[in-house]
């Protein structure tokens, strides 16, 4: 089991995250579509580590590959504005 | 030979004469270079992510062709040259393409938008015209096919939040 290795009576169990890229294979990385990467990047515009979003090694890649692509043509923010 | 994506953002507030003069001359280029153009695309005005040169708008084409680097290196080149050009960015999608292979799918992409645009006036453009409309009834059903999953996604996010709140 997944953080079940502790022990202990408050164990919690966290529900398994999986990659999104890889259970819907229609989903595609690309970094012409600013709005589905911008789920995995936060309000200010930082890349979410795969621990949080569940990404799998090989999608994380690609998605921070094309993250920093879109960026660079000012598709997505280097640094963006937080919410107030 | 390689296949090469750009995009470029040019000046949003170029007039519309002079902007088809700018990316005739980009066309040009590429066919000096003995290019292929396979796709160009233009994605029109877009809000920008950030300010290029005091401006929050940006006229955005992306183009798909095959060449060699020295078309990239010279392409690039004259982008920087130009005022009108405000960013643009070179990405490798393929070096394993032939002059075969990239001029096949530079005629696909031809006839594609040939019998798209065709309004079949005479006979042999009628034949045309029926495997157009065969090809949208084949794409009819597939987008109605989409938007039912996508209609149910919301759905599904709603159901998972609320459990994901209860394990926090």
């Amino acid at each position: 089991m997944y953080k079940g290795q502790r022990g202990g009576k408050n164990r919690f169990y966290q529900r398994r995250k999986t990659c999104r890229f890889c259970v819907d294979s229609g989903m595609e990385i690309d970094y012409k579509n600013p709005k589905g990467l911008r789920q995995f990047v936060t309000e200010r515009g930082k890349i979410i580590p795969r621990r949080i979003t569940g990404t799998c090694a090989k999608h994380q890649r690609q998605l921070s590959l094309a993250i920093k692509q879109a960026r660079q043509i000012a598709l997505l923010p280097y640094v963006g504005r937080p919410m107030h | 030979m390689r296949k090469y994506e750009t995009v470029l953002i040019s000046d949003p507030d170029l007039q519309s004469q002079s902007r088809a003069d700018l990316f005739d001359r980009v066309r040009n280029i590429i066919t000096r270079e003995n290019g292929i153009l396979l796709d160009f695309d233009e994605w029109g005005s877009k809000k920008l992510a950030y300010e290029i040169r005091k401006k929050l708008r940006g006229y955005y084409v992306c183009m798909t062709y095959g060449g060699d680097g020295s078309l990239v290196k010279e392409l690039e080149r004259n982008l920087g040259l130009s005022d009108d050009i405000m960013k643009y960015m070179t990405i490798l999608l393929s070096d394993q393409e032939t002059a075969e292979s990239l001029e096949k799918q530079a005629a696909e992409a031809n006839a594609a938008s040939e019998t798209a645009e065709e309004t079949a006036p005479t006979d042999a453009a009628a034949e045309t015209a029926d495997t157009a409309e065969e090809k949208a009834e084949d794409q009819a059903p597939a987008e109605k096919a989409d938007a039912p999953a996508q209609a149910a996604e919301p759905e599904a996010k709603a159901e998972a939040e609320p459990i994901e709140v209860k394990e926090e």
